[in-house]
């Protein structure tokens, strides 16, 4: 009867398990974050992943761009120390380098607001499973700002994971996963077990009523004897050498150690165009029941030669003008689709912007996804502003990125 | 000859541990504890990751939402069942006691405390460390995470749930605790308790103040000083051990008594 | 307590400590040992790691962040307190010195299965990353001294300057295989460093970590010494403090129940013997 009734229990919980197998991971939390995180802080652009499968140990590369957007939110604190990190759900990825405009970035540093950063991350492969992985970077006290996410399906066995290093002192580490966890067991282990046989001298005896007792009573000398002082001046000699000793075994063994390292870096911008497009909003709307962004633009163009309006991007998503060739060029086969709205980018006004010309334009970016990506409870925030970066194309098919941020106001009755 | 060993004078009634000592409420208590742990345990392997990073994702309200509603809804109904049982049930002549049952009562109070410690023990180690490996890895998107449904709506009600049920055991069964209010029996209680309230603290705390997840934030110190409180429960056993000291006199100075009248 | 000129029967009563106890009395207190014993340590798991955790709980988990200064002021100092409370109990009611030892081996035993079962197998972070510090030897000298003196302030002096000496080379044979220097994109690194680096904890970015950034003189590089002769005097102050904290704690305070006759207790009746004297002298 019992046998049969565990039986049960053990084809529940397989059945449990073999869920886990159909249910499909989920993406991060970046959908609740809030909207004035995602559209005015770090706008990360031309995101690309080197792969979608790979197996255990194998590597992935993440590279793109990041601009820390000039109308940063006033309730965050400045960018004063950032760390370059990923949005992955923890380390199903290992992290083994990353770049910051081609310099290690293993540490934090002051970055510039207004300004563009080239980042690369390389991950290998770890926890098999389907992950969510971003670009991110970490501002103090503003919490990690993460980029648009990726599926990467990883296979294999994480038992076969390794990660080898060899210190500057020639010392191989076999695999980072272990090294000294070993030593670590054999060690705490050894002191576990002198306090349990510490502690059993008292133990084994009568414990609480009796002493209790004993000691209002007055029989002090029967509950403190000769022998526990013994056993204690042993123990504690005892201790003090063997921690002593320890401690000398652990300088012979690594005479040359280093302390935890904690500088910053000091990494410069990428170069800022002499001169950029000035983007002012005259009007900015979201239609809540027709779900589409519409903007009243007037737009500067400084530059010598005409420019298009080829994409509009935020929080991660991509509206982009598929009327224009040099912008869907720029669209990777690996962007998440569910971030590149299918109507793209509505201009009501094709035609290029000549030099030194300003021109008001009408534009709109209309899709569900404004809703399923939770953006539209900027509704609900007491900083009602839009943010977001637009590319430009000029006739050459050079790319010039410009800002754009201005009041919104939400249309509840449709337009 | 020997001469003939005269009665023991306990030998009028069972004085053995059996007759005081009841196992089945404290092994259903610990093991009912410790199944629902592991259950909990279980559920957040197999759901944290696959269901539970995203609070927008229907399938977080399928596995998650749906546990806290029905932990809120089973757990306040246990608190209901549990305590009234034990008030309704009370004893009403409790200054007629005979010692051996004062004993027995005491015995079964230390086991009620057992399985309230059993209970902390989940929430404020086991549970509670975990929540550290969850936060620190994940991007906080709802004060209702996969590790918080589990620790703040689950184990802290549970362990509520017996620790008021041993203070009302305790006054509604045993004399001592009944005229007198003991004040480390109702701090070893009451200040695990009050940590209820101050999760609406500390989700006002990381809503509003902090962006960055790390556990030596000062926002957590009114866990530390309320986790304080279960030193309290020192107190308390000093308290039980002088009241069955008490018990144990009497209870053989009625089996003196008796032996008189048997013999 | 025996019926009038009639001798107890042999073993009716046993002695323990050079105090006469029925036998019956003697067995259930045994047995009562044990259930207690396993409160306390499941009480004070909970309560010591929930304190513990939530104070220097950071510098435990990563091995990153065991830095020389922070980690090695703040752990003993966080670490002293549920030991002197418990040492006050178990010492002052019970003449058991094991209020230190008992509470540190909790905390050691919580934290490594918190570890196991959080930490590693549901956030998969490698025990290289993880492991939790070791106290026990700082434990044991303060037991050891308690016994020995008999006395708190010399408890709190010699043992709570031992705590926190003894807890940097305590933990150095383990930590050390974390401080080899390796160089990573041209950036010299520790091991400890590079395994805080790659297995991301994607809320906790580096700048986080509340570490040594440079002291103004490190005295040929002993910050470690300078951190633990300054942690030593406060776990002094602290296991003091904490002392009369445990004595606060564990008085035996109790109020008039207003409302004794609705718990079974009629108004003009009292429990069935006299009030136990308190023993709060002790």
């Amino acid at each position: 009867m019992r046998a049969e009734w565990a039986k049960q229990l053990s084809r529940a919980f397989l059945l449990l398990l073999g869920v886990v197998v159909v249910l499909p991971a989920l993406a991060h939390g970046e959908r609740n974050q809030e909207p004035f995180l995602r559209m005015r802080t770090a706008h990360f652009y031309d995101v690309k992943w080197s792969a979608d499968k790979i197996a255990v140990n194998d590597e992935v590369v993440v590279t793109g761009r990041f601009r820390l957007f000039e109308d940063w939110p006033m309730n965050l604190p400045q960018p004063d120390r950032v760390f370059v990190g990923n949005g992955t759900p923890g380390p199903v990825l290992a992290r083994t380098e990353s770049y910051l405009n081609g310099h290690a970035a293993i540490q934090s540093g002051k970055l510039m607001l207004d300004r563009d950063y080239e980042f690369k991350t390389v991950l290998k492969g770890r926890i098999p499973g389907r992950h969510h992985v971003h670009p991110m970077v970490n501002v103090e006290g503003a919490g990690p700002l993460l980029g648009p996410g990726s599926w990467v399906e990883i296979s294999g066995d994480h038992r076969d994971f390794k990660l080898p290093l060899t210190t500057l002192d020639g010392t191989k580490i076999e695999d980072l996963e272990t090294w000294g966890v070993a030593n670590v067991v054999r060690w705490e282990g050894f002191w576990l077990l002198t306090a349990l046989v510490f502690a059993g001298w008292w133990l084994r005896r009568p414990l609480l009523m009796t002493r209790y007792r004993a000691l209002h009573e007055g029989h002090e000398a029967a509950l403190v004897t000769r022998g526990d002082r013994l056993w204690a001046a042993a123990f504690l000699t005892g201790t003090v050498l063997t921690v002593f000793a320890g401690a000398h075994w652990a300088e012979n063994r690594y005479p040359r150690t280093i302390p935890l390292q904690a500088g910053q870096f000091r990494i410069d911008p990428l170069p800022k165009d002499e001169h950029e497009i000035n983007i002012q909003v005259k009007r900015a709307t979201y239609d809540v029941p027709g779900r589409s962004m519409k903007m009243t633009l007037v737009i500067h163009n400084p530059l010598p030669h005409p420019v298009q309006m080829g994409e509009f991007m935020t929080a991660g998503l991509r509206f982009v003008n598929h009327e224009l060739p040099a912008a869907m060029a720029q669209v990777d086969a690996r962007y998440p689709a569910e971030l590149l709205p299918r109507t793209g980018l509505t201009l009501h006004d094709k035609a290029p912007i000549a030099p030194g010309e300003t021109r008001t334009v009408n534009i709109e970016a209309t899709d569900a996804v404004w809703e399923t990506e939770r953006l539209t409870s900027l509704l609900t925030d007491p900083d009602n502003r839009v943010g977001g970066l637009l590319f430009f194309f000029d006739d050459a098919g050079e790319r010039h990125i410009a800002n754009l941020s201005g009041a919104i106001v939400p249309v509840f009755i449709g337009s | 000859m020997t001469k003939p060993q005269p009665a023991s004078l306990f030998s009028t009634q069972d004085y053995s541990t059996r007759a005081f000592i009841s196992w089945r409420g404290v092994v259903l208590g610990v093991v009912g504890v410790f199944c629902l742990m592991l259950a909990y345990r279980f559920y957040q392997q197999v759901f944290g990751w696959s269901a539970g990073l995203d609070a927008t994702a229907p399938a977080f309200d399928t596995y998650w939402m749906n546990l806290l509603k029905a932990e809120l809804v089973i757990l306040t109904a246990s608190w209901a069942g549990l305590w009234s049982w034990l008030w309704v049930t009370r004893d009403r002549q409790m200054s007629q006691l005979a010692p051996r049952e004062e004993i027995r009562r005491y015995v079964n109070l230390i086991f009620f405390i057992l399985v309230y410690a059993f209970a902390v023990y989940f929430t404020g180690s086991f549970f509670a460390e975990q929540d550290a490996s969850w936060h620190q890895t994940v991007v906080r998107d709802t004060s209702f995470t996969p590790s918080h449904i589990v620790l703040f709506y689950g184990t802290m009600p549970l362990f509520v749930l017996f620790g008021v049920g041993s203070l009302l055991y305790a006054m509604t069964r045993l004399p001592k605790f009944a005229e007198r209010l003991s004040l480390p029996f109702m701090l070893a209680v009451g200040g695990p308790f009050l940590i209820l309230p101050n999760l609406g603290y500390n989700e006002w705390g990381h809503a509003f103040w902090l962006m960055e997840e790390y556990f030596s934030a000062p926002l957590h110190w009114g866990f530390v000083v309320l986790g304080w409180s279960v030193l309290a429960l020192g107190g308390l056993l000093v308290q039980i051990l002088q009241h069955l000291l008490d018990a144990i006199r009497r209870a053989e100075i009625e089996a003196a008594a008796q032996h008189i009248s048997a013999a | 307590m025996t019926a009038p000129n009639k001798p107890p029967a042999e073993g009716d009563f046993v002695d323990i400590y050079g105090v006469r106890w029925s036998r019956w009395a003697a067995q259930l207190s045994a047995r009562l040992d044990v259930i207690i014993s396993i409160i306390i340590a499941l009480a004070v798991t909970a309560a010591f790691h929930l304190h513990f955790q939530l104070l220097a709980g950071d510098w435990d988990f990563w091995v990153d962040w065991k830095d020389r200064q922070y980690w090695v002021t703040l752990t003993p100092i966080v670490a002293i307190t549920f030991p002197a409370a418990l040492q006050y109990v178990l010492w002052e009611k019970f003449r058991i010195p094991l209020g230190a030892t008992l509470s540190i081996t909790c905390l050691m035993v919580g934290a490594w299965i918190a570890r196991i079962f959080g930490f590693h197998l549901w956030s998969y972070f490698p025990f290289s990353l993880i492991w939790p510090v070791l106290m026990i030897p700082g434990a044991l000298v303060l037991d050891c001294v308690l016994v020995l003196t008999g006395n708190f302030f010399f408890t709190a002096v010699i043992g709570g300057m031992g705590f926190a000496v003894l807890f940097y080379p305590s933990n150095w044979p383990m930590l050390a295989a974390y401080r080899l220097p390796v160089e990573i994109m041209g950036t010299l690194v520790s091991v400890g460093d590079y395994i805080g680096y790659t297995f991301t904890r994607t809320a906790t970015p580096e700048y986080l970590r509340f570490i040594e950034r440079g002291t103004l003189r490190t005295f040929g590089g002993h910050s470690a010494w300078v951190a633990s002769a300054f942690s030593g005097f406060v776990c002094v102050l602290t296991y003091l403090l904490w002392w009369h904290i445990g004595m606060l704690l564990s008085k035996v305070t109790t109020l008039p129940n207003r409302w004794r006759s609705m718990f079974g207790m009629a108004p003009d009746q009292t429990a069935a013997t006299a009030p136990v004297e308190s023993h709060d002298a002790r």
